[in-house]
């Protein structure tokens, strides 16, 4: 059974994709809120999966490097990675402090770059492993009060189809995955359902296909870019959008 | 709420009896799935002993033919709630060299043809309120291709025509989608390079192979199924990392 690490992998897309994992793969959740972590991979080894849990920032290389390192002596060689953390702040630009800026940077594109950099010896090592990043329909396209979202992303997937072709000669694949608006803690963003049930319909009335999509439609392209069923597939970003915008 | 679960039903494939029409059309009766195979002769589809395969003669520039094939389908009681238009030509030369013809051909069969199809296929899916379609594209279609004007034209409009579509349909469950490949392993080069020509292009893929039509199957099935149910109006590029934008 192979291994696939997981950031951010105890909520929303990331949880999604590590249930929707865990029936063909050893899963590793990695999370910055531990308890989360291990409760996330509690509830998959009660159903028979193979779970492990660590508590991680992927904007610190220490933690990061560690905690790599751990979790390959636990759960065994790491053929994938899925580097999914990430934070959602939204300003106008000129309402944003420097502090926030440097949050959304880091968590999104220095995290990516610290955890590739961390798996990466291993997986050149063994010529086999796939990297998948969460990037977002605003990794091609701009986003009004979401300036640092979409730099973010964008450099998501500059950063990923950069790895695609440095380490394309290995045969470790890179892609991206584009969310749309999916149906998260991340969307809803502290509201209750109460206050999200009259916005839902208004955000999904914005989507072409009239609705939002589901976590596990993102675990699904993730599943299929993490598979030998795109194994000519590198570089690229799939967006699971409903349409929002066509790439 | 629309639903855009995957394909169960029949997929008609046109150009499918050679390269990536195909290898899909293999590839989808080995899933299960009942497949309407069109193409200009049965070429190598004459190999598959399937009850599920059925074919039909025909040229993808004829609306009428099309039209007839999806009827045929329904009357056999096999609504089609997939299609995957694969029916193409290439030719290399020179735009000052390019006459009229050699562009119309190129535009009537990689564009028009894609155009009809999903015109004979979109009213069932519409009733059905399912379907999913996936035109190909080509990895040309946003590099450009020296001697490849014409082509690059056809291949960018496919690409048009789905988001368009995608646009038009995606509250009613069909969702359509391309598969844009980069240089593939089938009869499609050959026409204008040698086998040693062929492969050598492996030299300019970062994965550093050319694609085989089992590539692109693979990502026809993912945009058919309902692991792509929310996945529409996309260009599923499957180039080994070639042309990257």
């Amino acid at each position: 059974m192979k291994t696939v690490l997981i950031t951010g992998g105890a909520s929303g897309i990331g949880l999604a994709t590590a249930r929707r994992l865990a029936r063909t793969m050893r899963v590793v959740i990695v999370d910055r809120d531990g308890a989360r972590a291990n409760e996330a991979a509690r509830a998959l080894n009660a159903e028979g999966a193979s779970a492990f849990a660590y508590a991680a920032d992927v904007t610190k290389s220490d933690e990061v490097a560690a905690m790599m390192a751990q979790a390959a002596r636990d759960a065994g060689p790491i053929h994938a990675i899925f580097c999914n953390a990430g934070v959602s702040i939204k300003q106008p630009v000129h309402k944003m402090s420097e502090a926030d800026w440097d949050i959304m940077i880091k968590t999104h594109v220095k995290g990516v770059f610290l955890c590739a950099k961390a798996v990466l010896p291993q997986m050149c090592e063994r010529r086999d492993g796939v990297i998948v990043s969460t990037g977002s329909d605003y990794s091609v396209c701009g986003k009004a009060d979401g300036a640092a979202y979409a730099a973010a992303k964008t450099a998501i997937y500059s950063l990923t189809k950069s790895l695609a072709l440095e380490f394309a000669p290995y045969g470790i694949r890179c892609n991206s995955v584009g969310p749309g608006p999916i149906e998260t803690p991340m969307l809803l963003a502290g509201r209750t359902e109460e206050e999200w049930a009259p916005l839902r319909a208004a955000r999904a009335e914005r989507v072409p296909m009239g609705r939002l999509g589901r976590p596990e439609e993102v675990a699904a392209v993730v599943d299929f870019l993490i598979s030998d069923r795109s194994s000519y597939i590198t570089g690229q970003i799939i967006h699971p959008n409903g349409a929002q915008i066509s790439w | 709420m629309s639903f855009s679960a995957g394909v169960k039903g029949a997929v008609l494939v046109t150009g499918a009896a050679s390269g990536i029409g195909f290898h899909t059309t293999q590839m989808l009766l080995g899933e299960g799935y009942r497949v309407v195979a069109c193409d200009l002769a049965p070429g190598r589809l004459a190999e598959i002993d399937n009850p599920a395969l059925h074919f039909d003669a025909l040229d993808v520039r004829d609306r009428a033919a099309l039209k007839a094939s999806v009827a045929g389908a329904e009357a056999r009681g096999h609504a089609i709630e997939g299609l995957v238009a694969c029916a193409g030509i290439i030719t290399r030369t020179p735009f000052l060299e390019l006459d009229e013809e050699t562009f119309d051909r190129h535009l009537d069969i990689n564009l028009k043809g894609a155009f009809l199809a999903c015109q004979a296929v979109l009213s069932p899916m519409r009733r059905q309120g399912r379907g999913s379609i996936v035109l190909f594209s080509s990895t040309i279609a946003r590099s450009g291709s020296i001697k490849g004007g014409h082509y690059a034209a056809s291949k960018g409009g496919v690409l048009g025509l789905a988001r368009s579509l995608a646009l038009e349909t995606a509250r009613e469950g069909v969702r359509v989608n391309v598969v844009s490949p980069g240089v593939t392993d089938t009869p499609m080069p050959r026409g204008h390079a040698s086998d040693e020509e062929v492969y050598a292009k492996a030299a300019k893929v970062p994965l550093g192979r050319i694609g085989q039509p089992e590539d692109m199957a693979q990502a026809v099935l993912f945009l058919l199924s309902d692991d792509s149910s929310y996945v529409t109006g996309q260009d599923l590029r499957v180039s080994g990392g070639a042309g990257l934008f």
